[in-house]
């Protein structure tokens, strides 16, 4: 299990801020002691970072210079500073992302997401069962066989199995496509599900896509 | 400075000094003085006369024709008492003197004006960043308590708008350092906004319909973001009837991009047209929707302008409403840099 560091010194913040990444399946831990933070960072081993700009002590941009010295942890800046100057300052000294408050807790959970597949590199679950997940061209291959994908139904794919297992919300998917520059409505959302569905059950996969009622969707 | 007006001005000493001389004439013929002697008395009274009269006029005219030209030329007027030469005659001394005096209070007082708006701006900016926090803190209590109502976040996002409405409005009044020109995407900064209407959009059941070319230009992306994001909430705002769309596409024309977003809302009326970039303007619409606060397009339109953008509304009442953003390519910047 991934575990995500949290600096935030806005009590309430930080405890929605842990409830979102438990329920997303992360192990969550946060920075209580700000004048030690740097080796509390260090020690913890930690996967992630949320870190905040506004902190006591060293503030955000400066504390992340100090710990980019000594690691390659993946940070991501979390602030409600708005101007372009911060921005840039923080990925200089090394942001690996940088979100303005008030975040969308959907689009969030997908940035981090994000920065564990690139630290992962593109390994990250390309089979489901013995069919192998093309995404660069659009296919699923089995064997010699192919199953060609629209991009939409890629990305939907691709979502789902990466949640092997988990329910995914439609908000979630809905969110996918649109950071993937894909703005679909609702309606084509369910048509894409279905074409889907049709296709996975033409390619010898049928039912394996599962509506659950008022949840979303869950892929078995 | 005329020398008509300066002897008018001069008319009382002039008839004394011919009282004095007619009545020294008199006393003369009285006397029998021989005629030569009255001629050269005469002479000698004008010479004398004369002379003292244009050598005060002609001091006094160099200063005040310098101080009357140099205003005139000068588009910062307050700063004439620096470009005056010290004058040779003591009205001019006591003048300048004065003139200094006013000056400098009237500097010092403006100092402490700017000084406190700075302050102010300083507060409000400030304030903006903490009130972001409650707002975020709230917004992820909506995601995390599924059993709050969807109409609370609505709330909430209106409120940020809010906040964020007056945060660049404090920026464009006073913006000589907040901003940042780099290499933007129109793509990515497009994303950036649809992503944080997402669930506006969807909720009013508005299409979102972006064929744009993948160009970049420069500007400064959180400004962009802002100006973008006021003209996407009016169209949602603003939208008429079923079938609601947004559309969002680039033109390319020689050394300028074009970026228009069209929606087919409710429109403006003819007669608003013209003035809805105007501060607090809120017009036909505004009346009808009373969230209206008429600073979002002013503020968008401000910002443009300091970022030497350009932006045109033009629109037929009930039918659409399209908005145009001109941005030059590179050539103005390469100039600048």
């Amino acid at each position: 299990m991934k575990k995500i560091m949290i600096i935030e010194d806005d009590v309430g913040i930080r405890r929605e801020l842990q409830d979102l990444l438990l329920h997303a399946g992360y192990q969550v831990e946060s920075v209580d002691d700000f004048e030690h933070a740097l080796e509390v960072l260090l020690k913890s081993q930690a996967d992630l970072l949320l870190m905040d700009i506004n902190i006591p002590y060293l503030n955000g941009e400066l504390l992340l210079k100090e710990f980019r010295k000594k690691s390659d942890t993946p940070v991501i800046m979390l602030t409600s500073r708005t101007s372009e100057l911060d921005e840039v300052l923080s990925m200089t000294y090394g942001a690996d992302d940088y979100i303005i408050k008030p975040y969308n807790p959907t689009i969030l959970l997908l940035r981090i997401q994000n920065i564990f597949k690139r630290a992962e590199g593109n390994h990250y679950q390309s089979f489901y069962k013995d069919v192998e997940v093309l995404p660069s061209k659009g296919i699923l291959k089995r064997g010699n066989e192919e199953l060609e994908l629209t991009k939409n139904e890629m990305i939907i794919f691709q979502y789902l199995l990466n949640h092997l297992g988990t329910i995914v919300t439609r908000d979630e998917l809905m969110a996918d496509l649109w950071n993937n520059e894909e703005y679909i409505n609702d309606n084509a959302l369910t048509v894409n599900i279905s074409r889907l569905r049709n296709k996975l059950a033409s390619f010898g996969y049928e039912e394996i896509i599962e509506t659950r009622k008022g949840q979303g969707y869950i892929l078995l | 400075m005329s020398f008509l007006r300066y002897i008018k001005d001069r008319l009382i000493s002039i008839v004394v000094f011919f009282l004095y001389y007619f009545f020294f004439l008199m006393i003369l013929f009285v006397f029998k003085v021989p005629r030569t002697l009255v001629i050269v008395f005469t002479l000698f009274c004008l010479f004398l006369f004369s002379f003292s009269f244009l050598y005060d006029f002609f001091r006094k005219k160099k200063f005040y024709d310098e101080l009357c030209q140099n205003v005139a030329l000068l588009d910062k007027k307050y700063l004439v008492v620096e470009t005056l030469s010290t004058p040779n005659f003591y009205e001019g001394e006591l003048f300048v003197q004065n003139l200094y005096d006013i000056n400098k209070s009237m500097i010092e007082r403006v100092n402490k004006k700017e000084r406190s708006i700075e302050d102010f701006k300083d507060y409000i900016e400030m304030w903006i960043h903490e009130a972001k926090i409650p707002i975020s803190s709230l917004t992820l209590m909506c995601h995390n308590h599924q059993e709050i109502d969807k109409k609370v976040l609505e709330q909430i996002k209106r409120l940020d708008n809010y906040v964020e409405q007056v945060l660049y409005y404090v920026r464009s009044e006073h913006a000589e350092k907040d901003y940042l020109i780099k290499e933007v995407s129109l793509k990515k900064m497009l994303n950036t906004v649809a992503l944080k209407n997402r669930e506006d959009l969807l909720e009013n059941k508005i299409d979102l319909l972006i064929e744009i070319d993948d160009v970049k230009i420069r500007t400064d992306e959180k400004w962009l973001e802002f100006i973008v994001n006021q003209i996407i909430n009016n169209a949602i705002k603003y939208k008429n009837k079923e079938n609601a769309y947004i559309k969002i596409n680039t033109n390319l024309k020689g050394e300028q991009v074009f970026l228009i977003i069209e929606d087919n809302g409710m429109g403006i009326s003819s007669s608003d047209l013209p003035k809805v970039f105007e501060k607090s303007f809120t017009g036909k619409n505004g009346r009808i929707m009373t969230k209206s606060t008429g600073m979002g397009l002013y503020i968008a339109s401000s910002l443009c302008k300091k970022l030497g953008h350009k932006i045109q509304i033009d629109s037929k009442e009930g039918i659409y409403t399209k908005v145009t953003l001109t941005f030059s390519l590179h050539s103005f910047y390469d100039v600048v840099k």
